[in-house]
């Protein structure tokens, strides 16, 4: 019986063991130093996680990775566009960014929840073709409306000489909101760890003292890990590992506050009929949940999250390619949260945040690894991209393979 | 189709819309027979007359400053003064000159204070000459293309290899690996250097012609402004000349050109007689467009909503054609060699769909056979019709193994083939990518000069390019015709139309359409998937080699990733389900989606110059077509 469960750990987490050996492969092969990797890692991590996390919502509804998530991060950038154009600057910009987002990525992932309807079963691909579809809607309205049908004042904006939308948004200008979020409150890493472990450590008692079990023993070794944790990072090798990490604390404050929204809202009752439509749509039908309405809400929550994350993402870097930065973020995204070990029917905030921590390991890594192992750094972006797309693949593979195995299991069942 | 249930408000509508194409049509054929009446004739000589008075007239105020700049300096001269004192002389010369010439009105002149009835002579002389020389160069220009066509394309195809450079530099995250995620389609164009072009003996005979009716235009305008030398008039020859005619001149054109230069006022007559192509083209239109709209019940259920409303934008696109006067046997042309060049490769699409696995939107595996056939021909160094079937036979072997092990996976799969396919597909490619890096290729067209690895575009001049495109190729109505390419795409759906009505054809038919009655009656089902899928994995492969041959290049890396989505979308939009095709889907297919490509670019490049706006549509066309499929084929049957 052991031996199965091992077996079923195995075969549930084998993308993501692939996936720490590798990593482990090209940090030996890539020369960077350890504190090196770490700070870009954790500049990688405060502008990836937030949109790898509004995918869990849609897992859980039974609609597999939402690919659609590119229109999201379209529409964070058209409310990005609207936000240079009226020259509101810093924090405040990004704040008007946040809340015009909402109406339009609400409205397209409304559209798209009532597409998925009509294609149940079919939603991964037909989000991929979504995204391709509202890739050309998208050019469209970046070339041919803004600047022609609706006037864009500020020049930095157009394409001199031509019409349409420059090919690269630069958010750090004057008026622009590079950094806006990021640079609020910005610790060193062991001061973070102290703030952050503080505050789930007021979390813990705060869920301790509203529980009705008092489980005392669990509360106890909670807080002390905590602890350790927190005294680890302060001293030595561990401090030294993190020197040249800032932490950006209300970025990563987001996150959290976005884990906790995850958990939070699968005890509500809306979070029920996620998880009921997930499990079986003809159930959920007869027990009196409107599926279709269910699945649209679902899409639109992973649509607005994904939008606030590419704002997240864009303010972070202080410029985006106009045209080019939302086209890979569905697959970035879904292939971040299969490595943390999610199948297309169950995610977690930990698979999602630790895939995200391996996925961009592998992204700083592949590269320089690439170069010094065959002498030529193409090979390793390469290794990289087909990275990408073979997780998917694997995942997609092996859920298929297993659900089939269990469909013919509960056939063979019933016969007999 | 017993009774045609038509709602009034269609009617009505119907009816108001041809009552303004009626409208449109009566304005737009007056004015298009205006142009040849009397009436027309004049205003447009007398809006060129103008244009050019003004520019003679402009001429004559130079010639009259430069005379008076002359005359201060040599005062100032006489006088004794220095650099200074003359600069200054002379600047007040001008400023006074030009004063006093606008006063006297040496420089504009009223059409109705003189007379121009010899002038207008003179100048229809000039127009009719002109004409016939542009005639004669274009003619002349068209032969010397095509006299030189083959060494410009091998120059051409030189030229991109030297631009390109190894580095693939393919940018950080954010930037995207490939920030489009489309390749370029385009046709590269072939483009003959007209430098050493030499004027032919006609030409230069018609081109005395022009200089002598020149002179006579000249001796008029010298009566309207005497102040005008002939050292003036030579420096306005051009000037003069362009505004008269040029090459490739059409009606509206010369009257845009005529209309701005001179300022005038046309009247109603001049908007009527410009626009009356454009009126009469659009009448042409709104009057399909009432048909549909009176028939758009029978219309939709015979052709469904993206079949009609890309038919519609295709006739819209011609009529557009017609009025920017872009030159449809060209385009035809084009068209044509499209067809057949996607052809095969939409045609891969139909075992995927009979047996079953749906759209088969892993074709890139067997884009990726042929690449490696047509890869192994130029290594070995086979050119001409062995090499083409060398490239074929050996990709279609490399397809049918890796055909075959794909097919396997996807019998284990069932039901969710497409979204695993597509990703399947996609790591393949970037596999490859890979591999076009590390293979270990010697022939020289292949590899960069520097670096590793194989170039992504590869020229095919040197073994197959165009073989098929040439062979038997002739030319109609100005329509070349690239028979062997058809002939080969025909001869390709023949060979899969037989196969389909074979015993394994209709099995694997059968397969497709009802696996359980299928197993019932004793068919294999999971041999006919595979049969199925490495049919139409063979047949990818056969489809980049006709594609590459008639593009004239291969192109690896990134670009066989979407070839997949495009070959779905031409099959669907020929009228295919994602669990029912025939070979007529392909061709109508295939032919409506390249027709509204090749006709798109240059339509979208005449309204808006220089936009990629006909790319963007390609991408929505495309990608709709897909996701309009998608949608019926889902259904709620997972409910």
């Amino acid at each position: 019986m052991d031996k199965n469960k091992m077996r079923e750990f195995a075969r549930n987490n084998v993308v993501t063991m692939m996936f720490i050996i590798l990593c482990a492969v090209c940090m030996v092969f890539s020369g960077y130093s350890p504190s090196y990797v770490m700070y870009e890692l954790f500049g990688r991590l405060s502008r990836n996680m937030f949109i790898v996390l509004s995918l869990i919502i849609p897992i859980v509804a039974g609609m597999g990775i939402n690919f659609a998530i590119t229109t999201g991060a379209m529409a964070a950038q058209i409310s990005c566009l609207l936000v240079l154009e009226w020259g509101i600057s810093g924090i405040a910009g990004f704040g008007v960014a946040v809340l015009l987002t909402v109406p339009l990525a609400t409205l397209f992932g409304w559209l798209i929840g009532k597409l998925f309807n009509k294609m149940k079963g079919q939603e991964m691909i037909g989000g991929l073709v979504i995204g391709y579809f509202a890739n050309g809607l998208y050019q469209l309205l970046f070339l041919f409306i803004f600047d022609n049908i609706i006037p864009i004042k500020n020049p930095n904006l157009t394409i001199k000489g031509s019409t349409g939308i420059a090919n690269t948004m630069d958010l750090s200008k004057d008026g622009g909101i590079a950094a806006a979020l990021d640079k609020l409150w910005r610790l060193p890493f062991h001061q973070a760890v102290l703030v952050f472990a503080g505050i789930i450590a007021l979390l813990l008692i705060f869920g301790y003292v509203k529980s009705h079990k008092k489980n005392q023993k669990r509360l106890g070794i909670q807080l002390v890990a905590l602890a350790v944790v927190a005294v680890i990072t302060q001293f030595g090798p561990v401090k030294e590992l993190f020197a040249m990490v800032n932490v950006p604390m209300v970025t990563f404050g987001c996150v959290a506050v976005l884990c906790l929204f995850n958990v939070v809202i699968m005890r509500t009752k809306l979070g029920q009929q996620f998880r009921a439509v997930g499990q079986s749509g003809t159930v959920a039908n007869a027990s009196g949940i409107n599926v279709n309405h269910v699945r649209i809400i679902a899409i639109v929550f992973s649509t607005v999250l994904a939008g606030w994350g590419q704002l997240i993402f864009v303010q972070n870097m202080g410029a985006f390619q106009t045209y080019g930065a939302h086209g890979q973020v569905g697959l970035y995204a879904g292939a971040a949260i299969l490595v943390g070990g999610a199948s297309v029917v169950r995610a977690t905030n930990v698979q999602a945040l630790l895939g995200t921590v391996l996925f961009h390991l592998m992204f700083i890594l592949a590269p320089a690894a690439g170069k010094n192992l065959f002498g030529d750094a193409a090979i390793g972006e390469y290794f990289r991209v087909f990275l990408c797309y073979g997780v998917i693949a694997v995942a997609l593979v092996m859920h298929a393979w297993s659900e089939n195995a269990r469909k013919k299991k509960a056939a063979a069942g019933e016969e007999k | 189709m017993n009774k045609l249930k038509i709602k009034k408000s269609q009617k009505i509508a119907c009816v108001l819309i041809i009552l303004v194409a009626v409208i449109f049509g009566c304005v737009g054929f007056y004015g298009m027979s205006a142009r040849s009446s009397q009436k027309g004739s004049e205003i447009l000589s007398s809006m060129r007359l103008q244009a050019i008075l003004d520019t003679a007239g402009t001429g004559a105020i130079d010639a009259y400053v430069a005379a008076e700049k002359a005359e201060a300096t040599a005062r100032v001269r006489e006088e004794g003064g220095g650099m200074t004192e003359i600069r200054e002389a002379t600047a007040k010369a001008e400023e006074e000159a030009r004063a006093s010439a606008e006063k006297e009105g040496i420089g504009s002149v009223d059409l109705s204070e003189i007379d121009t009835v010899p002038l207008a002579k003179a100048l229809d002389v000039l127009a009719t000459a002109q004409t016939e020389y542009f005639e004669e160069e274009s003619a002349a220009q068209a032969a010397y293309i095509e006299e030189h066509a083959d060494d410009a394309a091998v120059e051409s195809a030189e030229d991109i290899a030297a631009e390109e450079v190894p580095a693939e530099d393919m940018g950080g995250e954010g930037a995207g690996e490939d920030a489009g995620a489309d390749m370029e389609m385009e046709m590269a164009e072939e483009t003959v250097d007209l430098s050493e072009f030499e004027a032919t003996e006609e030409m230069l005979a018609l081109a005395e012609k022009v200089d002598e009716a020149f002179n006579g235009l000249c001796e008029e305008i010298k009566i309207v402004f005497p102040a005008l030398t002939d050292d003036i008039l030579a420096t306005l020859k051009d000037t003069i000349l362009n505004t008269v005619s040029q090459q490739g001149d059409t009606f509206e054109i010369q009257y845009d050109r005529a209309y701005s230069l001179s300022g005038l006022n046309p009247g109603m007559t001049g908007m009527i007689m410009r626009q009356g192509r454009t009126l009469a083209t659009s009448a042409v239109g709104l009057i399909i467009l009432a048909l549909a709209v009176l028939f758009y019940t029978p219309l939709v259920k015979k052709l469904g909503i993206p079949r009609l409303v890309i038919g519609l934008f295709y006739i819209f696109l011609c009529l557009m054609a017609f009025i920017y006067n872009l030159s449809l046997p060209g385009q035809i042309s084009n068209t044509l060699v499209r067809l057949g060049m996607n052809g095969v490769l939409v045609l891969a699409m139909l075992p995927g769909i009979q047996c079953g696995i749906s759209l088969n939107l892993g074709l890139p595996i067997g884009i990726i056979g042929g690449l490696l056939g047509g890869l192994l021909c130029i290594e070995f160094g086979f050119h001409g019709w062995l090499g083409f079937l060398f490239a074929i036979v050996v990709g279609m072997a490399i397809s049918a193994v890796t055909g075959y092990l794909y097919g396997m996976l996807l019998n284990k799969l069932k039901g969710s083939e497409m979204t695993v396919t597509t990703y399947v597909g996609f790591s393949i490619v970037s596999l490859m990518c890979i591999a076009w890096l590390v293979l270990p290729f010697q022939s020289k067209i292949m590899k960069w000069p520097l670096g590793n690895g194989l170039r992504t575009t590869i020229g095919l001049q040197t073994s197959y390019r165009h073989l098929l495109n040439d062979f038997l190729s002739f030319k109609i109505f100005g329509i070349t015709i690239p028979t062997g390419l058809l002939l080969f795409f025909a001869l390709c759906c023949v060979l899969v139309w037989l196969f389909m009505r074979s015993k394994t054809g209709i099995a694997m038919s059968a397969s497709g359409a009802n696996p359980r009655f299928a197993t019932a009656t004793g068919i294999n089902v999971d041999k006919m998937r595979i049969i199925g899928t490495m049919l139409s994995t063979m047949l990818a492969a056969v489809g980049i080699i006709v594609y590459a041959q008639s593009f004239g290049f291969m192109q690896l890396y990134q670009a066989p990733r979407q070839m997949g989505f495009l070959a779905a979308s031409a099959i669907l939009l020929g009228g295919a389900t994602t669990s029912r095709a025939k070979i007529s889907h392909v061709i109508i297919g295939t032919f409506l989606f390249q027709g509204v490509l090749t006709l798109g670019m240059p339509v979208a490049n005449a309204v808006v110059p220089q936009s990629t706006i006909s790319e963007v549509f390609r991408i929505i066309i495309s990608q709709g077509i897909i996701l309009y499929a998608l949608t019926k084929s889902g259904g709620d049957s997972r409910g």
